[in-house]
């Protein structure tokens, strides 16, 4: 591969780069003439010109082949990732970052332009190390973003994500060199090939095992989500966006790559009575700690945010439910799943960020009388809350239902149960999921109002920015939970032409 | 007009409501009732059509949704949808007319409304897994709504109880879909299409109860009915009706064409189990009306004693219990439509009590004779009394019964002498009390006015009609039956 052909596939994060520079330039240079900061809004513009030109350039990039170095992948999932990662980015720029406004806009933004330009190159790799590397730019970007929103709680935030982060990246890299260290291959195509040759060796599941932490911490897979609560709280609402929708996008497809091309061949089995060492089983068990605790915990939440972090620990429970399967069709539901989770919680969070604003806490109290006071924010949060129920006609819905059914197809044979234990615990689990949406909801829609307890909220109208990142997930939730299709059939033709074994 | 105006109507009502600017919110109940009326025709006309030509094939719509999954939008009409259908379009207007006062928040209100009745026209009318589970479930919210916001008597505790019930049972039903879709080769949700294919018995022994338990708790099977009465009281009178009248019917619906056909095999051993806890229900659930001092609780157990009689006449798995049990369904919409209708609109909005004692004080079948009329008849129609639809219907499940188990015969009398009982007790105590000369004079109550007369007219009307002439129905059902879904569980000896 030469250097014109790898400029033209990096374009996007090129671009992504250089608006990060010429923001950081601009700032300096707004407050070397002015002594002031340059204005949230004008940076705000400029990252988020810069994710739609990157969005462009991404267009102009075709699918080809890594030129077998593995390094840089643009094949159809990557390509489709890259995208999602951008809409989800842009949207999450959209939001309105803190309660208070931050101090340096120029840095805030230049930081999330380079979280995303981490994401993009995380999608797009099969390379061991420079999956490390690029992960690890991703990362260190959102430990300090974290911290932006200069209150003790955003600090707290930033350092518990980052000593997090850190050990779990500690044994990632280990869990990687381990895997190197059998397979003598930093490619998952070697690894497979060396995992091919006999049953996996106990070098090879340590290393798979410390990878599978490392994974689990960035997709908040309990028991290695003890971050989560925490920087969903304390963290700026942009942060929280980032960290709910685009990383955990990433992180899944990671996860999907890592198992299914480079550990294909360890998978086990997870079935009822018919259970394999693997790693199904180990996503099995992952899955199952993951709806319970993260559904348990978020029934006694008072923080609307903190209940969203549980949440976000649940569903990835539900989303591992079907990389337990070990099937491309479970995979593909998978994907489409993180999506639709994405944006739901993208959304429930922007709908959050106005009533802070508003209201001055994320208390669910906070959010009582929201559909006398703001309309079409309630309308735009029960789609959001419902989504994340699994209530049609929306994408949630869609994505649960598609999760369970091909889980299900992809782990029974001839009558077996398969996986209907697990299935069916994360079909009870997503029911009860419902309380504590709906508990919500009521404070919206039933309590408050005209004949309720007076509000001290005052409902200011909504940024042309703030109301997008409201309106655009929105309307995509019911357009999905409509035409499943429009996105279903592309990840599973993407996942089926690049998971499947060459 | 095809059936597919009834889900159309329906949500294009909604959606309209919606749209309202709010100093029209007044005409949302217009719009509402507009809606209901296209319903009830286009489900009375297919109706008609199906009643002239019975051997003709059924109408479909079938258009393919999300093939990955081989999800198809498929819907049919066939006799046995198509009475449910008009019982839906029924209550729906009835349901109307008795909230023609509601003043508070009126176009979420219809909207609310609107919704349940596309929904419920929805499963109905489906027939593929998916969609069929997609229109059940879109019922869950509004009914949330309608009761936590426009609800009474612990309003925010019964909403949420009768929600967490219904998506509780949804996840059984999605577990025992989705268990019959990997079974089968995961390939198609079409109902047909998995009902013909033969799943191992030991599949069908878990899943069948699995699947079967989802929906019949929706029917209110006892033990798992406590949503119903505690729901239905602290409803809205439309909701109550709705409710009572057809939201509940979805689940036996749900079991009878999705269940009973998925896994035949399942059924027939499960099937001494179901007869056991409808004749439970049957009986606890008079018993318990019996003790009720608030009239809406009376009505709610005695919906919880008349479901016991669609569930039983499913366990007997005869064309006779089948028969009955969708007689009963449709007899029991009219009825507790119209027993909610007349004791949370007519005479809770009147009187502002429901408890049986304090109504004495109003004497009313003096002041409001009208209401004593309607709901004298509605209760003689609920006790199963010839002439009405609840004999009909009973006597049907009662022959199902008999052919298949005889023994249970006399707790069902039992229950059914209770049944006589408690409504004669509540309509005495509430409609009828004795009265000494030296009591204080009953206060004046305004008159009916004209939604709920048209109301308690149309709905008696129906229920009179099944009772004197019940021919038309039974021949739809009876086309229904005969759908080769049914047929692995008719041929059994």
């Amino acid at each position: 591969m030469n250097y014109s052909a790898l400029l033209k596939q990096l374009l996007p994060e090129a671009v992504l780069v250089i608006t990060a520079l010429v923001l950081l330039g601009v700032a300096v240079a707004v407050e070397a003439k002015s002594r002031k900061a340059i204005s949230h809004r004008a940076a705000l513009w400029i990252a988020a010109s810069g994710v739609v030109l990157a969005g462009v350039a991404l267009w102009g990039v075709p699918v080809t082949g890594d030129g077998g170095t593995a390094l840089i992948v643009m094949d159809p999932l990557a390509r489709l990732f890259k995208a999602v990662v951008l809409a989800l980015g842009l949207l999450a720029v959209m939001l309105p970052p803190a309660r208070r406004e931050i101090a340096q806009p120029g840095e805030f933004y230049a930081l999330i332009l380079f979280a995303l330009t981490g994401l993009l190159l995380t999608t797009g790799t099969n390379h061991l190390l420079f999956l490390f590397v690029a992960l690890e730019l991703a990362s260190l970007s959102l430990y300090l973003l974290a911290g932006f929103s200069r209150t003790a709680r955003s600090g707290e935030a930033s350092l518990k994500y980052f000593l997090f982060g850190g050990v779990s990246a500690a044994f990632l890299l280990f869990g990687l060199s381990l895997i190197y260290g059998f397979s003598h291959a930093a490619t998952l195509t070697g690894v497979a090939t060396a995992l091919g040759a006999g049953p996996p060796s106990s070098l090879a599941v340590t290393g798979l095992v410390m990878v599978v932490v490392g994974l689990g911490f960035k997709l908040a897979a309990a028991p290695f989500h003890y971050w989560a609560p925490d920087v969903y709280q304390g963290a700026p609402a942009t942060t929280v966006a980032l960290v709910a929708a685009a990383s955990k996008a990433v992180g899944m497809v990671v996860l999907v790559r890592f198992l299914m091309i480079g550990f294909h061949g360890a998978a086990g089995s997870a079935a009822w009575g018919g259970v394999i060492a693997g790693w199904s089983l180990w996503m099995a068990v992952l899955a199952a700690l993951s709806m319970v605790l993260g559904n348990v915990l978020a029934l006694a939440q008072t923080s609307v945010r903190r209940l969203l972090a549980y949440s976000a620990v649940a569903n990835t429970g539900y989303l591992l439910v079907a990389l337990s399967a070990h099937g491309e069709s479970a995979a593909g539901a998978a994907l489409f799943y993180v999506i639709v989770y994405g944006l739901a919680t993208l959304g429930a969070l922007a709908v959050t960020a106005a009533v802070e604003r508003d209201c001055g806490d994320d208390a669910p109290t906070s959010f009582a009388g929201l559909v006398h006071r703001a309309p079409w924010q309630a309308v735009a949060l029960l789609i959001f809350l419902t989504s994340l129920a699994g209530i049609p006609p929306l994408a949630g819905f869609v994505g649960k239902f598609a999760l369970f059914s091909t889980a299900m197809a992809e782990s029974t044979h001839g009558g077996s149960p398969g996986l209907t234990w697990l299935v069916g615990l994360a079909a009870i689990m997503s029911a009860i999921s419902l309380y504590y949406y709906l508990s919500i909801l009521k404070q919206a829609f039933v309590r408050g109002g005209p004949d309720g307890e007076p509000s001290a909220c005052e409902a200011a109208p909504l940024s042309i920015a703030h109301a997008l990142a409201v309106g655009v997930p929105a309307v995509t939730l019911v357009v999905l939970g409509l035409f499943p299709a429009l996105l279903l059939d592309p990840i599973t033709a993407a996942v089926m032409d690049s998971l499947v074994m060459r | 007009m095809t059936p597919a105006w009834t889900i159309l109507s329906a949500f294009a009502g909604a959606v309209l409501v919606l749209l309202l600017p709010a100093r029209m919110a007044v005409t949302s109940r217009f719009i509402a009732l507009g809606a209901s009326l296209v319903g009830v025709v286009a489900a009375a006309s297919s109706c008609w059509d199906r009643l002239n030509n019975p051997l003709g094939p059924v109408w479909s719509f079938d258009h393919p949704w999300i093939s990955a999954l081989g999800i198809r939008f498929h819907l049919a009409a066939d006799g046995l949808s198509l009475t449910l259908l008009l019982l839906t379009g029924l209550v729906a207007v009835a349901g109307v007319l008795f909230s023609w006062n509601v003043e508070r928040r009126p176009r979420a209100f219809f909207a609310f409304f609107m919704t349940i009745i596309g929904g419920v026209y929805g499963v109905f009318l489906s027939r593929d897994a998916f969609l069929l589970f997609v229109c059940y479930e879109i019922v869950i919210l509004p009914k949330y709504m309608l009761i936590a916001i426009w609800g009474s008597t612990n309003k925010e505790y019964g909403a949420m109880k009768l929600t967490m019930y219904s998506i509780g049972s949804s996840a059984l039903i999605l577990i025992g879909l989705v268990v019959a879709y990997a079974a089968a080769g995961g390939t198609s949700f079409d109902i047909t299409y998995l009902a013909s294919v033969h799943y191992s018995p030991s599949l069908q022994s878990w899943a069948f109860p699995i699947l079967f338990l989802g929906f019949a708790v929706l029917a209110g099977i006892w033990p798992f009915h406590t949503w119903a009465p505690t729901g239905h009281v602290a409803a809205p009178t439309a909701a109550s009706m709705l409710l009572a009248g057809v939201v509940m019917k979805l689940g036996a619906y749900g079991a009878l064409c999705v269940a009973l056909p998925l896994f035949p095999q399942g059924f027939h051993q499960w099937q001494p189990v179901i007869a056991g806890l409808a004749v439970m229900g049957i009986v606890y659930g008079a018993l318990t009306a019996l003790s009720q001092k608030d009239l809406k609780f009376v009505i709610g157990y005695s919906s919880v004693s008349h479901m016991g009689f669609v569930l039983l006449g499913l366990a007997a798995g005869t064309t006779w219990g089948l028969r009955g049990a969708v007689l009963q369904m449709i007899s029991h919409g009219i009825i507790a439509g119209l027993l909610f209708g007349i004791a949370g609109r007519v005479v809770y909005e009147r009187t502002h009590t429901r408890d049986l004692t304090d109504l004495q004080k109003f004497d009313l079948w003096r002041t409001l004779p009208g209401a004593a009329v309607g709901f004298t008849l509605a209760t003689a129609a609920s006790m199963g009394l010839p002439g009405f639809s609840g004999f009909v219907a009973e006597i049907s499940v009662a022959i199902g019964l008999w052919q298949f188990s005889p023994w249970l015969m006399p707790a069902v009398a039992f229950g059914i002498i209770v049944t006589g009982a408690f409504s004669l007790r509540a309509l005495h105590k509430a409609f009828f009390p004795v009265r000494n000369a030296t009591d204080a004079k009953a206060p004046a109550l305004p008159c009916l006015t004209w939604p709920e007369i048209s109301a308690i007219t149309l709905l008696m009307a129906v229920s009179l009609s099944i009772g004197l002439y019940p021919k038309p129905w039974i021949t739809l059902i009876d086309d229904g039956l005969r759908s080769p879904l049914f047929q692995s569980i008719l041929s059994q000896p």
